[in-house]
């Protein structure tokens, strides 16, 4: 981006001069106006420069910076006066300085138009109205929001502000930091702005968002402060000042007319397309600073495509401001297991800054690239080992392994270490090896293990294929076992399970709540009731079965009368939350849902491993909305004849989901669960399909018998 | 997207920061002298909300709020407010900033500008100059004055918002894409100023002069996203003069003139790809030989992007946008053809 480094200078110049206004901070700037200042003498500035707002963009351009700067000057030299006036005569300089930044930037921000594309991207409606751009490079080097471009337009025009429209050609996209570089062919050399680096950034400056949207071609403006750095794991700036699609793409500008960033919609969540709409003038705006832009222009010049960098390991799940930089997953051939990083490892820095939670981790990596590599220290058993690696684009799918048995679940607060086998799948590799119920696995590669998680994490370390060597305890002996990894069973074991877990004593301690009872949260609407065993016993975990009806009334008796025997004698608990409209759900209740299931989570001993969103047509559709906006906490879906099955984010070995879809020959919805099954299964996803027969139905008794088992199965390792 | 929650949050939070600038600049210069008594802000306020009245009528069922916001334009309690159903009731009470409640006679109204002039038993009332008001620029720092969302009742004076003037466009005409008749300038706010209940509030300078009236809520269709936006007084003056005069005669509509027969594609030689998506690109399938197209040069793949100045984004707009030209006129239709934008003059022989 070009500078012109003469105005820069006359601003310098009232620094040097020792008037307290500071070129790099306006808040300074802003109270050395408050302190002195001769209304007489602003009233003149004011014709000064009204005189000068009407010539040639050229004296604009060039004047208006320098009668800025003179106002500054004559203001802080002058005689102090009432409080009132003064106050009034700084709204007016602001106002004033407000207009001459956005005049000095209007140049460079162009107006965007585009020719077909769809009208709904991610169930968005989108409008066909214009969006905004931003001159870099006086050739024809144009970027903006990649929110401006979802829709797929056949055709980019760039109307410039002298109104010549001219046609682009999307050069490239920045996948990360969602914007795009256009270009367009010129004769005469475009305006480019003045940019702001860093050190000139100060949270609580004047910032002006800046569009070329509405009609008559002329930028519209919005004024804010900057709110903070930093954000979206590094990579954007934040502002107050009203953004929207009237603005994204568009500048954001200091008062010195030079860009701080482009507008974009970002959202801290990854993997939503639209991310960060929801937010449209709301008070939370991010840009992404025009000095990262600067940096990778070169290489959207030449057509590349940038993304951002995956080093492929998992943090511990839950609040990542809190968890340790322990690395739980690694995923294989990624960059981190290339490297040689391991799962347990723990990251101690990241390019030579020094790293203590998960958070860190994320801060770090946000802002880096696909192809850059980063250097890496870990603590390893107490041992400081450094790597070298380089960010990738894309993971290969994460395919998760199984050795092929169900695990015994534990009831006693201090069990004894190693797992005890309660099933093992026929055809697996654990069947294969010789393992047989009652066994105790007590180590895996030389290693001892505490507990069935403890053997399902390491597990994930592997891919399908690979060989792990297990020592198992049966009766007196202790046996050696190698057993080759398969993949996860599309079946539902066809026979009845053995027991889950020793019988319980009972009575210790009573619960607080057994039986049908109401749910009630503040601030929701919706009702909703859950089951819970009437022998419920704390000392054993549950499964928790959230079931969204489909649309209409819902019969409590009916849905009682299905579940109540399962519950009890499956460890189970149902939760029934209700859509606020009998009639549909909204796909905003997924946060109330997400809500209940949290109460419940903390009320009852959940076993995490075995939560599932079981939903009917539009419930269906909701279950799987909860479950991509909360991985944490939902372990599978289980959809009959949903309306759609969303694409989900890539499979990872910390946040494990199984799904269960079931549908008729004859549904309306059954080429929607075959697409579904065969992307979920492309992208690696366990799927159980299920068929109902030829008319659609919800259901059976027995296909909730077999339903119940799937779910006693999600804790399979 | 936007629900009525977050707007209401939003306007809250608003709400909030004008509160703490107030304090802000009040406490400021304090720090270099003397306390003042009020802050600027907090006198043009004590000036301007005597003026703003909040106006309860018709509705009040289901995302029909029975209240709107209007505002003083003479000292005999004549008050300026949009048009809408909250007038449609002969029971219209109009409260006053001191809790002052009156019935309201509807004097006149002007359905293109969607506004109204009600007129109370009152004398010596505080009011706005509709030939003091001023014109505000882009970048104008403004406040807005409304009862949004009715969080004013009674003598609790009216909801301030402060924002600054975005841009002074019109509100664009074609193909409906504001659901209201009035197509002049509007000032466009960067405040979320245009919720339930703010309609018929006033838009003023940081200094309390009057610059304009807050519009309806509206939805800009072509990026989907709510408009905040006030109507310049300028637009709004000459009516409100003709309505006091009792001369006021309802102007026709003025809309785009359509000819009762208009040229069309086939007349000028093109035929364009099956129109089959929502927003099919409008590229040239053929030109006729020895048609207008064809003379002029228009070729197969050619995009058609627009007519005269108009931005052409599907065939349907093509075709629509024929519609207003007559046979007889000549069309000036700019094509893409690969990166070259190339003009043509059509006329039907």
């Amino acid at each position: 981006m070009g500078r012109d480094d003469r105005v820069l200078d006359g601003m310098n110049g009232t620094d040097r001069m020792g008037v307290p206004y500071s070129d790099q901070s306006d808040t300074s700037g802003r109270t050395s106006l408050l302190r002195a200042r001769k209304p007489i003498v602003l009233t003149a500035q004011r014709s000064y420069l009204y005189l000068h707002l009407r010539p040639s963009a050229f004296i604009r351009g060039c004047l208006l910076p320098f009668v800025y700067a003179l106002v500054m000057l004559l203001a802080a030299v002058a005689a102090p006066s009432t409080a009132a006036a003064a106050a009034d005569d700084l709204e007016t300089l602001e106002q004033q300085a407000f207009q001459a930044a956005a005049d000095r930037v209007a140049p460079s921000v162009v107006r965007i138009e585009t020719v077909g594309g769809l009208e709904q991207v991610d169930g968005v409606l989108f409008g066909s109205g214009p969006t905004t751009g931003l001159v870099v490079e006086p050739d024809g080097y144009i970027v903006s929001s990649v929110f401006n471009f979802l829709r797929r337009p056949d055709s980019i025009l760039v109307q410039l502000p002298d109104g010549t429209r001219k046609p682009a050609r999307l050069v490239a996209t920045d996948h990360s930091r969602m914007l795009v570089l256009l270009k367009i062919e010129t004769d005469k050399p475009l305006g480019t702005p003045e940019i702001a680096t860093r050190d000139q950034m100060r949270v609580g400056q004047w910032t002006l968002a800046m569009g070329r949207t509405f009609e008559g071609n002329r930028p519209n403006l919005a004024v804010g402060i900057l709110s903070a750095l930093g954000r979206i794991w590094g990579k954007a700036i934040q502002t107050d000042a009203a953004a929207s699609p009237a603005n994204y793409g568009g500048p954001l500008v200091d008062l010195h007319g030079r860009v701080l960033g482009v507008l974009t919609p970002l959202s801290p969540k990854p993997g939503e397309t639209v991310g960060g709409l929801e937010w449209y003038d709301s008070g939370i705006a991010f840009a992404v600073p025009a000095e990262d832009i600067v940096r990778v222009l070169p290489r959207l010049k030449k057509g590349e495509d940038l993304h951002a960098g995956l080093l492929g390991i998992g943090l511990p799940p839950g609040d990542s401001s809190t968890a340790e930089p322990t690395i739980v997953a690694c995923r294989p051939n990624s960059p981190a297991a290339k490297a040689g990083v391991k799962a347990g490892d723990r990251i101690a820095e990241i390019d030579g800054r020094s790293v203590t939670r998960a958070a860190q981790v994320k801060e770090a990596l946000g802002p880096r690239y696909a192809g850059e590599t980063i250097a890496l220290a870990v603590l390893r058993e107490e041992k400081r080992l450094e790597f070298k690696a380089t960010l990738a684009a894309d993971l290969p799918p994460y395919e998760r392994p199984m050795l092929g048995l169900l695990p015994m679940r534990s009831i006693s607060e201090r069990p004894a270490p190693g797992v005890i086998v309660r099933y093992v799948y026929p055809e697996s590799g654990a069947a294969k090896a010789g393992l047989q119920p009652g066994d105790l696995v007590e180590s895996l590669d030389g290693k001892p293990l505490d507990d069935a998680d403890a053997l399902r994490g390491r597990i994930t370390e592997h891919e399908p294929g690979d060989t792990v060597a297990l020592a198992v305890r049966r009766g007196q002996e202790t046996l050696k076992l190698d057993v080759q990894l398969g993949r996860l069973p599309d079946d539902i074991p066809g026979e009845e399970l053995p027991a889950a877990h020793a019988v319980a004593e009972s009575g210790a301690e009573k619960p607080a709540g057994v039986g049908k009872i109401e749910i009630k949260i503040p601030d929701v609407q919706n009702d909703a009731w859950a089951y819970v065993p009437q022998g419920y016993n704390p000392a054993v975990p549950h499964g928790l079965v959230v079931w969204l009806h489909a649309p209409g009334r819902v019969d409590d008796e009916q849905v009682l009368g299905r579940w109540k025997a399962l519950c009890d004698r499956g460890d189970l608990i149902l939760l029934v939350p209700k859509a606020s409209d009998p009639a549909k759900w909204l796909p905003s209740e997924e946060s109330v849902v997400a809500r209940l299931v949290e109460n419940v989570l903390g009320r009852y001993h959940i076993d995490r491993g075995r939560v599932v969103v079981h939903g009917h047509e539009g419930g269906a559709g909701l279950a799987f909305l909860v479950a991509l906006r909360h991985p944490d906490a939902i372990r599978a879906v289980a959809a009959v004849e949903p309306p759609m099955v969303p694409r989900p984010p890539d499979a990872d070995p910390v946040h494990p989901l199984s799904v269960y879809l079931a549908t008729a020959e004859k549904s309306p919805q059954a080429a929607v669960v075959r697409r579904g099954v065969k992307l979920l299964r492309d992208m690696k996803y366990p799927v159980t399909l299920v068929s109902l027969g030829q008319e659609p139905r919800y259901l059976s008794a027995e296909d909730l018998e077999q339903l119940v088992r799937w779910i006693d199965t999600l804790d399979r390792i | 997207m936007h629900d009525r929650t977050a707007r209401t949050r939003l306007s809250v939070l608003t709400m909030a920061a004008i509160a703490a600038l107030m304090a802000t600049l009040a406490a400021a210069p304090s720090i270099a002298r003397a306390a003042p008594s009020t802050s600027p802000l907090g006198e043009t306020l004590d000036r301007v909300q005597p003026r703003i009245v909040k106006i309860h009528g018709a509705g009040g069922f289901r995302g029909m709020e029975a209240y709107q916001s209007g505002f003083l334009i003479s000292a005999q309690g004549h008050i300026l407010t949009v048009f809408s159903y909250v007038l449609d009731t002969d029971y219209v009470t109009v409260t006053l900033d001191d809790g002052r409640k009156f019935d309201a006679r509807l004097v006149g109204a002007h359905p293109r500008l969607e506004m109204a002039v009600l007129k109370i038993d009152a004398e010596n009332l505080p009011y706005f100059d509709l030939d003091q008001a001023v014109e505000a620029q882009p970048g104008t720092r403004v406040l807005a004055l409304s009862n949004l969302f009715g969080v004013a009742t009674g003598n609790e004076p009216a909801s301030v918002q402060h924002g600054i003037v975005s841009v002074v466009a019109p509100l664009e005409a074609r193909l409906g894409v504001f659901e209201t008749p009035y197509r002049g300038p509007v000032y466009v706010l960067d405040a979320m100023t245009n919720n339930p209940g703010a309609a018929g509030g006033a838009l003023v300078t940081r200094q309390g002069q009057l610059a304009g009236m807050l519009g309806k809520e509206l939805r800009n269709t072509l990026n989907n996203t709510w408009l905040n936006y006030a109507i310049p007084v300028g637009e709004l003056r000459q009516p409100v003069k003709e309505i006091l005069a009792g001369r006021f005669v309802a102007e026709p509509e003025s809309q785009r003139p359509t000819p009762t027969r208009a040229i069309t594609l086939a007349d000028l030689g093109i035929s364009l790809v099956p129109d089959v998506l929502e927003r099919t690109p409008p590229y040239v399938d053929a030109v006729r030989p020895d048609s207008p197209a064809a003379r002029a040069g228009v070729k197969p793949d050619d995009l058609v992007i627009l007519v005269g100045d108009r931005l052409i984004q599907s065939s349907k707009a093509l075709r629509e946008e024929l519609q207003h030209t007559a046979p007889e006129d000549p069309v000036r239709l700019s094509v893409l053809r690969g990166q070259d934008v190339r003009e043509f003059a059509l006329k039907k022989e």
